[in-house]
């Protein structure tokens, strides 16, 4: 392919294609042929992608990022990790020195030294029917040939960013057979900018035209940044039915930024892009009057405007892309407000005595402590899964400014944060390393936790037995504070606090082999953060030093709140349990519940009604269909051999399979085995030390299990679907976290015996 | 999609859920495939032959035929451990992501009796029918595959194994 083909002045565009420069640039050189005033620039056409592609050997790369298993058992994680990954590829593939010196030479005959707007031109991203608007990537204000060369592959590959990745998915395209083309035009300084709509996209009225206007540059408006005055017309009667003035900070609102004349132009060009293209336009424009210039003409998305009741999933596919400024003000309400907030509720929990309340009182508690665990869930989702962002923003900038070979290093420079989990988690440790050190202790604890029955309370002998043996009291005041500190909390339906055996367990499980990973080279890694965070200081720039220090800040304050609120989430849920437990008692006690009813936080309201009911009547509750554990899979003439997943801590390890998914299996886990689960949760973090390996069902590089397993040392493959269906307790696996494969079964085996 | 809580357990989605189960999986892929690598081994050396196969509906039995005078049947002859790979790979070369293939372990038995004879030509020459004279040839043997088990292998790395019934159409 020649390089003329390459790059397409806009001028001499007009007849090219969607399928050779995309839709945007198609749509913009054609009405610029028809007289509209536009910026002057150029085309980077899908040739020059596809070129790329093919020099680098990215179709290979990406088609085994999106192959790993269907896209629709991806989760929103493992999509965005495979974007990641496939992203570094991008800014780590060069492109070819004639491409590069075609870019040179068109950014030189618009001028090296003035602002440019490079953006995305993918064939059949806007049509009536959908609008990838804002799903791929637009860099603005980009200032010469070297930084339009980097911009242009930012927007390749955003082609493949999580969330364009996911709407493709949710319109059912083939992600495989997108291309992307590139408009680089010369940006335009004008007073004010907008959008405008030849239609009402919210009813789809074709006599309504809307338009949109903010000072400045147009980016604000459509980052939905600032406040847009707005204007809505009758198009036909040119009518003005509605006006508002947008609220924005910025003194300039008291006055209406268009006149009727900058209005009117607006109005006409509508109606001439509808004549010249035979849809109601969606546009973007800048200036007024003379200068008022075309930015970009796409139809207004019917499929949007039609489902005035739903939500349009590409909006929440946008939220996906971290805002940094809306980031920082979540960050900062979770942090300044949220957690203190939701740390007193649960404090206050805890010290409420509940047993001296009468039935009347106790129900009205209970109705409370639910009612306060359903808004926290709630919150949960809203505002502290959102926070995640945080880490993700970091890693995008980070690998941005340092360029990696590992696109997940800077999963390095969250190392060592302050969360709950780790002050718990080496509590533990030390309470291990005590018993190690004293083996009359060691063997109490060995007495005490076999003659314990399976879910039983602490054996209130243990108190006085600890006192007698050497190290016992230091290791009774430690286990206290743990179980109030750190173990109110609920896990599958139980609270933690009441399986103090499970504890035990886990401390002597430790104490065999606790020269412990978390102990080995825990210094080392903390210096290679510290080089990591300098080399990305280094590699910004004095200049920029204040805005790495702020996405740092965000990305390891989202990372210690992600983990911290699990755990007060459920300490709140540990005390509705603590609440309901008592209620039932009373109950049960009283012969109005049977005794071998099981109560669970959704019977809340068939207890209350029970306690408040002075007649003494007896309370039915319904069937829990809950069980212990789960039935091990069914035997099957079909047996996993190799499961695939993400591979996310490297090394490889071999072992006995542990499904934990109750509470009880907590107790069960013992030192050397494979630790397989659905995703390793805040609450169990502290039997990671103890796994040969992690296996786990969530997929994702950013997950609790992935991180921790990486920081220890332990393979771990994550994102292996349905692996607690078909693994069982007992079964040898091999575990690949290098290439994220987990073998079932020995090595070697008869060939001649059926599986 | 979003990010999941750790407020409650959720029930993980397993394959069998949305995909086909492996004996569709593997039944579609050696249906579709008329030919396989037949390997063999004799003095520890391995030895690979392409070839033209067909299945028992119930995927337990293969057939092929050899010209008796080839190194493959005398290999045969010696050790009656074979394995035979069957892939899409004329399909879905151009990416490798969607390549499957099956690894098919079993034994071999040369057939001598009438009435087998005659069942297994007609399922081959079901699906090769040029083969006809090839098989009518009496320096040509028939011999039949009794599978022990069929590695399905999907996604570059993802393997699962499957045994055809026991009692089987052999």
């Amino acid at each position: 392919m020649g390089a003329t083909e390459w790059i397409i002045s806009l001028n001499s565009a007009v007849d090219c294609p969607p399928s050779v420069i995309g839709g945007k640039a198609s749509n913009l050189s054609l009405l610029a042929g028809d007289g509209f005033r536009t910026a002057p620039g150029f085309c980077v056409a899908i040739g020059a992608y596809e070129r790329f592609l093919e020099a680098n050997g990215l179709t290979p790369v990406i088609q085994m990022e999106l192959g790993r298993k269907p896209l629709d058992q991806m989760r929103w994680e493992e999509i965005w990790d495979a974007a990641l990954r496939i992203r570094n590829r991008f800014l780590n593939s060069p492109l070819e020195k004639e491409f590069e010196r075609e870019i040179f030479s068109s950014v030189a005959e618009l001028g090296t030294d003035i602002p440019l707007a490079v953006r995305s031109s993918a064939p059949g991203e806007d049509s009536a029917e959908r609008s990838f608007a804002g799903l791929h990537e637009s860099y603005l204000n980009v200032v010469g040939p070297e930084a339009v060369c980097e911009a242009v592959r930012l927007v390749w590959a955003s082609l493949w960013s999580d969330a364009a990745l996911l709407y493709r998915k949710e319109l059912d395209l083939d992600p495989l057979k997108s291309r992307m083309a590139v408009l680089v035009q010369v940006m335009q300084e004008e007073d004010c900018s907008g959008v405008a709509f030849g239609c009402d996209p919210r009813t789809g009225d074709g006599d309504r035209a809307i338009i949109e206007a903010v000072p400045g540059a147009c980016a604000d408006l459509v980052d939905g940044n600032t406040d847009p005055d707005r204007w809505v017309f009758a198009r036909e009667a040119r009518q003005l039915i509605e006006s508002r003035l947008g609220e924005r900070v910025d003194g300039d609102g008291n006055s209406e930024l268009l006149g009727r004349g900058d209005l009117e132009a607006i109005l006409e060009w509508l109606d001439r892009i509808e004549a010249r293209m035979g849809w109601a336009p969606d546009m973007e424009w800048t200036g007024r009057r003379a200068r008022l210039t075309l930015l970009q003409a796409r139809p207004v998305t019917i499929a949007q405007a039609n489902r005035e009741n739903e939500e349009d999933e590409r909006v929440w596919y946008l939220s996906l892309r971290p805002n940094p400024d809306q980031l920082r003000k979540l960050c900062d309400r979770v942090a300044g407000e949220l957690i203190p907030e939701l740390e007193q509720a649960g404090e206050e929990l805890a010290a409420e005595d509940l047993d001296h309340l009468d039935d009347r009182e106790l129900a009205d508690c209970l109705e409370t402590r639910r009612d306060l665990v359903a808004r926290w869930k709630k919150i949960y989702w809203d505002e502290f899964i959102p926070m995640a962002h945080g880490v993700r923003y970091l890693g995008l900038y980070y690998n941005d400014v340092v360029r990696p070979d590992d696109p997940y290093e800077f999963v390095e420079l969250l190392r060592g944060e302050d969360m709950l989990a780790t002050r718990r988690n080496r509590m533990i440790r030390e309470m291990a390393r005590l018993v190690q050190e004293r083996p009359q202790l060691r063997e109490l604890l060995v007495r005490t936790v076999d003659s314990a029955s399976k879910q039983s309370e602490m054996d209130p002998a243990l108190d006085s037995a600890l006192s007698a043996v050497e190290g016992g009291q230091t290791f009774l005041a430690s286990l206290v504070e743990l179980r109030s500190l750190y173990l109110d909390i609920a896990f599958d339906g139980v609270r933690l606090a009441d399986r103090p055996n499970a504890l035990l367990r886990t401390v002597l499980e430790l104490s065999l082999s606790h020269e412990t990973r978390e102990d080995k080279g825990s210094r080392a890694e903390e210096r290679s953060a510290e080089e990591l965070e300098k080399r990305l200081l280094v590699r910004a720039g004095a200049e920029r030093e204040e805005e790495v220090r702020e996405v740092l800040r965000l990305g390891r304050l989202s990372w210690r709140l992600r983990d911290d609120d699990n755990l007060l989430v459920a300490r709140l849920e540990s005390q509705l349990l603590r609440a309901l437990e008592l209620a039932s008692e009373r109950l049960k006690g009283s012969g109005r519940l049977d005794m071998e009813a099981e109560v669970v936080p959704d019977f809340c309201g068939e207890i209350c009604g029970g306690l408040r009911d002075s007649s003494g009547g007896t309370v039915t509750l319904p069937e829990t269909g809950k069980k212990e554990g789960r039935a091990a899979p069914a035997d099957s003439a079909e047996t996993p051999r190799q499961l695939i997943g993400q591979p996310a801590s490297a090394g490889i390890a071999r072992g006995l399979v542990r499904v934990v998914r109750t509470a009880s299996d907590l107790e069960r886990f013992r030192e050397g085995e494979v630790l397989v689960c659905d995703a390793i949760q805040p609450m169990m973090t502290h039997l990671v030390p103890l796994a040969k390996a992690v296996v786990e069902r969530r997929g994702g590089m950013l997950i609790h299990g992935a991180i921790i397993a990486r920081e220890l040392g332990i393979p771990c493959v994550n994102g292996v679907s349905g692996l607690t269906d078909v693994l069982r307790d007992g079964q040898v696996v091999t575990v690949d976290g290098h290439l994220g494969i987990v073998t079932v079964g020995e090595a070697e085996f008869d060939m001649e015996l059926r599986p | 999609m979003t990010d999941e809580p750790f407020l409650e357990t959720q029930e993980s989605r397993g394959p069998s859920e949305e995909a086909p189960s492996i004996e569709d999986r593997i039944g579609r892929l050696v249906r579709e495939q008329p030919y396989a690598i037949l390997c063999t081994q004799g003095e520890g050396q391995p030895y690979g032959s392409l070839v033209a196969i067909a299945t028992t509906d119930d995927l337990a039995s293969m057939v092929f035929a050899t010209p008796r005078a080839t190194r493959k049947y005398r290999l045969l002859m010696e050790c009656d451990h074979v394995a035979v790979v069957i892939d899409s790979r004329s399909r879905k070369c151009h990416d490798m992501m969607e390549i499957e293939a099956c690894t098919v372990t079993g034994r071999v038995t040369e057939l001598v009796d009438a009435d087998e004879l005659s069942r297994f030509s007609e399922l081959l020459l079901a699906r090769h029918s040029q083969l006809k004279e090839f098989l009518a040839s009496p320096s040509t043997a028939l011999f039949r595959v009794d599978v022990v088990r069929y590695f399905h292998v999907s996604r570059f790395q993802e393997v699962r194994q499957w045994a055809p019934p026991s009692g089987s159409s052999r």
